[in-house]
Formats: structure tokens, C-alpha cells, sequence
């Protein structure tokens, strides 16, 4: 009896499952079919834009599409916003995935992220190369960064990590490395950086501190032999442990520090530019907080655009980056995500180009790519749990 | 067909539905993680994985932040929720009806809010460390950033559930054993050592079980207010799954947190299966 129960519950099991799993595989056939029909005027082509970045871009990009749909109604945008720090790697392998598999985009059209993954994705073939018969806007943009990426991508805003101070506290900040370390030894405790894995501003300045005495163009390397040479930086991140913010205390995220600047908890933080200008225009932090870059510069450069070669939808795309590079979308770059603009400055008008002056300037483009996992690895065994 | 045959299959029609739920998103993916778990390097099979979460002192250290954490935890939850429920139980006026009015606002916040209301009040720069300013208190103990930090959101999180099901357990305890108890001239502590604690004794296995879980698992607050190093097993699984991407040592600390709430589950089970045992036919 207890055997036959049992047989008759596996076997319902097995059915019912199958019933499930190929309910779903009918499923999404029709939808399949729908996607690719949906040039007709009838409907507007939906493309599907993946973003991984701090708040602040999602709010740029919520502004942003409903601008772009209403003088667009034949085209639709769907964001999809993955939280920094996290949500890159897996985006790319689902694109580089779904190329392997003969799958078509992965149902991504535009993807968002560094200099590091308009790289790596041209040596995969991933990109499709742009060009301004295409996206007239594109003639906008200095072309000597488009060369650097081959026409692989769109910059559409720029930002850098930049050392944040409370001026009231702070009277000249440091200019170079050396002189910020001697600042974080001189004055213990008021000093924090964010756990390199949840940020990119904690991230850069341990970065910085590593390739400080390596030769200028390994930060262009992704080498493994480099690794060897990170002890020494390595070393000195522990020593500063004991003078940072609670004596070795680590925020999660960017926003971590930042908040910590916004309370006096501290007076000097790594920072992204653009987190920084935006909160202090509204409110969030002091009016007494002021940006520095030091030389040689933190990690910054453009966040990029790529298309995805596969995708279907080339022309309701080529539709939206033409407008994200139009002096109308880049106005909002600066003025709300307070970024550098993508396009060229002169494009913009004047008081944009009044407001930039010598801001955006002095940083370095990081682009070590795997070895950023390292990085952060060895940081969570060596600084974290010292 | 007869009657006891139909009921049968009607039994299992019933069951299948939830028993497939627990099947797909539970059953398969503990197999999946297992598998990876056992997965090396190079492609093979052995248990480097576990090797490396049992020897490594970072990884050691994680996992004995959590049992402390997890233990001071539901040993405070316990002892705080029994005293709300006891005295609700046996207590009446404003102060009763205020408890019972505010004891479940924590469920209906959400953990991130809570969590960083935590950070404001009790950060080095929050209201209690301003208010105790006033107060001409210079120095506060670091509580964000720190194992207090999270044992304090662990409460907050925990106790208004824990007091719900003791506090129903107690109002199923009857007034004339306590009465009877009282007449001979127990004190209070044995009356609750005595009649209360063995009567609610199943539910407080339940709360137990309830309240290990959830610290074991939690992620959002030791996330945000605990330490760079230990970590809660959850804060370190995510970064070794989505930071440093080994998905295999990440697979392999699921697995031990697994094992970890399924012994709780295992002594959970079994009491409550004696129970069905020892219960008159």
C-alpha cells in the first residue's frame, strides 16, 4: 500500500511538472514572436536598457525616458537598474551567453557600465559599431575618445572619484598620496573609504594606493603577474587601519562615507564627483564641502552606452542614444545627475561651460578588469579582518 | 473502489500542490547547491570547498560571529518576549492595553527603514549619542558598525512575532491551574518555572526555531550595520557569490547555513511528532 502511495505520488509529481515546465516553454514562443513583430506602427518597439549604478543615475534615467517617449511615441524604453558593485558581471555573462547560445540579445538592448566592459565585450564581439550617418550626435562627442573605443559605445556623462572635505575643517587638501596618508596619520579617526567591494569611490582609493609606485601603465593591465607588486600598497592599507574612521571601519556602498562627511563624523572621504555636487546642491550635505583631485588622479573617466550587436531593434535604439547625446538630455547630465557631460563642451550652452571650468579634469581611466575581483579579495583577508 | 482508496488519492490530490511548490523551489535548488558545493577548481569533485570554509580563518571567524550573534540573540528575544507575554497575560490596565496596541508596529516597518532608524538613533553622531551630549556624556559605546548594532535590530526584528506566539500560548494556559498554584503558596518565578514554561514549552520550540532561523539567514541589517570583518554568514555568502564570484564556496557556506537551521528544523520536527504520538486515539 505505502509503495503504491508512493508510486502514485511520484508519477503525479513527474506529470503535473512536466505540465508545468512545458507550459512554460509554450508560453513564451508567443512572446518571442510578439517582440519581433512589434515594428509595425500599431505599436511602439519596446528596447530594454540595463543600467548598474548608484540612485542618482536611476533618477537621471527616470527623467530621462519619459522625455525621450513623448517626442518618440513610436518607441519605448524599459529600464532595468541592478545596484552597484554587483550588477555588471552578471548582466555581461547573460549577454556573452546568450551570443553563445545563438540566443539573440538576451533580451538587452543597451547595456550601461565602464570603460573596462566596452573592452572587454570588443574582444568578444559583442558591440556593434556606431557610427554618425546613424546617430547624427555622435559627430558631438570628441572624437579622439571615440577612437580610443573604436565607435564601440556612446560616453554619455563622465565623473571621477575625487577627494571630499569639509572646508570649514580642512584649509589646503592634500595635492598627492603621500600628503593625503600624512593627513590620515595626523589627524586619526576623520578619515573614511567604503568597503571596496560595495563602491566605487572605497574601491578607487585602494586601487590608487596599490598601483602608487607600480609603472604608470599597469593600470591598463589585467595581467595576474601584477598582483606581486600590490603587497607593498597592500601594507600600507593596513597601517592606515588603525587612523581611519573607527579605527578600521569600512562603510558599505558610497553613500556610506558620504553620509559620515554629512554628520561631521569625519572630515575627508573618497568621493564620486557627481554624488557629491548633487548632494550638496540639495541639502544632503553641508555647504561647506568641497571637492579636490589629486595627482596623480583617482580613478574616472565616462560611463558608456553599448548596443548590443545582436539585437533586433537597431533603429528604435539609434533613435534614443540620438537623444541622450542631444545638448536637451545632456543639459539634465549636468544639471541634475551634476556629471560631465558627454558631449563636448562647447555643444552645451554657456553657463554650462562656465560652471566646469578645471573640474573635470586630472583623473585616470582604471582598467584592470578581473583583477578588481583581487583586488577586493585580498582587501576583505589582508585590511578588513586584520 | 473503496472508500478508503478514494480518500487516499484525495489525500494526495490535496498534498501534491504544496509538496511540488516545496519540490521546485526548495528541494532542487538544495541538490543544485550541493552539487556545486562539491565542485573544485578544476572542473572535479571533492570537498575543497568545505576545506577551505572550515580553515580559513576569515571564513572561521565569519561562521562563529554568526552562532554568537544568533545565540545571544534568540536568548535575548526569548527572555524579553516571555516577560511581554507573562505580564499581558496576567495584567490588565493602560500599560497593558498600550503594549498589546504598539508590541506589533516593528512587523510593519520594513527592514531597510528600520534598519537605518537604527543607524540614526544609535549612530556615533545619532539622537542618543546628542541627546546624551546634553546630558554631559562625552563618550558612547560603538553599537553601529559593531555585533551590538546587529543584536539590537535582531531584537527589533524578532520580539513582536516571539511575543504573539508565547503570548497565545500563555492565554492557553488555564486561570484555575495558576489559581489552584497560587492557593498552596507558589511565588511567581515558580509558578512560571513551574506551570508556565512546561505549558508553552512546544510553542517556545517553535519561537526558537522561528527566531535562529531568521538571525542565521538576516542579511539586510548585519549588511548595513555590521563590521567589515567577521561577517554574518548571509553578508559574506553575498560577497562570495556576487563580489569575489566563487559561486562554489558561496554554494558551500549555503549548504552549512542549511545544515545549521535543519538541525534546529530536525529538533523542532521531532518534538512536535511525539506530541502527535503521545496524543489519545
Amino acid at each position: 500500500m505505502f509503495r503504491k502511495k508512493t508510486a502514485i505520488t511520484l508519477m503525479s509529481t513527474f506529470a503535473i511538472a512536466a505540465g508545468v515546465l512545458s507550459g512554460c516553454g509554450s508560453n513564451n514562443a508567443p512572446a518571442n514572436s510578439a517582440s519581433s513583430n512589434s515594428a509595425a506602427p500599431a505599436k511602439p518597439t519596446e528596447i530594454t536598457l540595463y543600467v548598474t549604478s548608484s540612485q542618482n543615475v536611476k533618477d537621471y534615467w527616470d527623467s530621462i525616458i519619459p522625455k525621450f517617449e513623448q517626442q518618440t511615441p513610436d518607441v519605448k524604453v524599459n529600464l532595468v537598474f541592478t545596484a552597484s558593485g554587483t550588477g555588471s558581471q552578471p548582466t555581461y555573462d547573460r549577454i556573452a551567453a546568450a551570443k553563445q547560445a545563438n540566443k539573440s540579445s538576451g533580451e538587452i538592448d543597451i547595456y550601461e557600465d565602464n570603460l573596462s566592459y566596452v573592452t572587454r565585450g570588443q574582444k568578444d564581439g559583442l558591440w556593434e559599431t556606431l557610427s554618425t550617418d546613424k546617430i547624427p550626435n555622435l559627430s558631438k562627442v570628441d572624437s579622439a575618445t571615440m577612437k580610443d573605443i573604436a565607435n564601440m559605445a556612446v560616453p554619455y556623462r563622465s565623473s571621477a572619484v575625487v577627494l571630499a572635505y569639509n572646508s570649514d575643517k580642512v584649509k589646503t587638501p592634500p595635492a598627492n598620496l603621500d600628503e593625503l596618508y600624512a593627513w590620515i596619520k595626523a589627524n586619526p579617526q576623520r578619515f573614511a573609504y567604503n568597503d571596496p567591494s560595495t563602491g566605487g569611490s572605497g574601491n578607487s582609493f585602494v586601487t590608487t594606493t596599490l598601483y602608487k609606485t607600480l609603472p604608470a601603465d599597469a593600470i591598463h593591465s589585467s595581467d595576474p603577474s601584477i598582483e606581486k607588486q600590490w603587497d607593498q600598497g597592500f601594507a600600507t592599507l593596513k597601517d592606515l587601519g588603525k587612523y581611519v574612521y573607527g579605527n578600521g571601519i569600512y562603510p558599505k556602498k558610497n553613500q556610506g562615507t558620504l553620509d559620515l562627511l554629512a554628520s561631521e563624523e569625519v572630515d575627508m572621504i573618497p568621493a564620486w564627483s557627481d554624488m557629491v555636487l548633487d548632494q550638496v546642491a540639495k541639502g544632503q550635505l553641508p555647504n561647506s564641502t568641497k571637492v579636490a583631485q589629486i595627482n596623480p588622479g583617482f580613478n574616472g573617466g565616462p560611463s558608456f552606452l553599448m548596443v548590443n550587436q545582436l539585437s533586433t531593434k537597431k533603429d528604435a535604439i539609434y533613435k534614443f542614444l540620438n537623444y541622450v547625446l542631444s545638448p536637451e538630455a545632456q543639459t539634465v547630465v549636468v544639471n541634475q545627475l551634476h556629471g560631465f557631460p558627454g558631449i563636448q563642451i562647447s555643444n552645451m550652452p554657456q553657463e554650462v561651460q562656465d560652471s566646469f571650468k578645471g573640474a573635470a579634469s586630472g583623473f585616470r581611466s582604471f582598467n584592470i578588469g578581473d583583477l578588481d575581483k583581487e583586488v577586493n579579495k585580498r582587501w576583505q583577508s589582508e585590511v578588513a579582518a586584520q | 473502489m473503496s472508500k478508503q482508496v478514494k480518500m487516499g488519492i484525495l489525500g494526495l490530490l490535496l498534498v501534491i500542490p504544496s509538496f511540488l511548490l516545496l519540490f521546485v523551489i526548495v528541494v532542487i535548488p538544495i541538490f543544485i547547491s550541493f552539487k556545486e558545493s562539491l565542485t573544485n577548481k578544476s572542473g572535479g569533485y571533492d570537498l575543497s570547498n568545505y576545506m577551505y570554509l572550515f580553515t580559513d580563518k576569515l571564513m572561521r571567524s565569519n561562521i562563529i560571529f554568526s552562532l554568537k550573534v544568533t545565540l545571544i540573540s534568540v536568548i535575548l528575544v526569548l527572555i524579553v518576549s516571555y516577560a511581554l507575554a507573562v505580564y499581558m497575560r496576567f495584567n490588565n490596565g493602560v500599560v497593558v492595553r498600550w503594549i498589546r496596541g504598539t508590541y506589533m508596529i516593528p512587523i510593519f516597518i520594513p527592514s531597510v527603514i528600520a534598519t537605518y532608524g537604527l543607524i540614526q538613533l544609535l549612530g556615533n553622531h545619532g539622537w542618543i549619542s546628542r541627546i546624551l551630549l546634553l546630558a554631559h556624556v562625552e563618550s558612547m559605546p560603538r553599537i553601529i558598525f559593531d555585533m551590538k548594532g546587529i543584536i539590537i535590530a535582531n531584537l527589533w526584528f524578532n520580539i513582536p512575532f516571539t511575543t504573539m506566539l508565547l503570548g497565545s500560548a500563555m492565554s492557553a494556559v488555564p486561570d484555575s491551574i495558576i489559581e489552584s498554584a497560587k492557593d498552596v503558596g507558589a511565588s511567581g518565578l515558580r509558578i512560571f518555572f513551574r506551570f508556565l514554561l512546561p505549558l508553552s514549552y512546544k510553542t517556545l520550540l517553535v519561537a526558537v526555531t522561528f527566531v535562529f532561523m531568521g538571525v542565521m539567514g538576516s542579511f539586510t541589517a548585519p549588511f548595513l550595520i555590521g563590521p567589515n570583518a567577521p561577517q554574518m554568514l548571509g553578508v559574506s555568502m553575498e560577497q562570495v557569490f556576487s563580489v569575489f564570484q566563487d559561486r562554489n564556496l558561496a554554494s558551500a557556506m549555503a549548504v552549512f547555513t542549511f545544515l545549521l537551521c535543519s538541525v534546529m528544523g530536525y529538533f523542532y520536527i521531532q518534538s512536535m511528532i511525539k506530541d502527535e504520538n503521545v496524543r489519545p486515539q
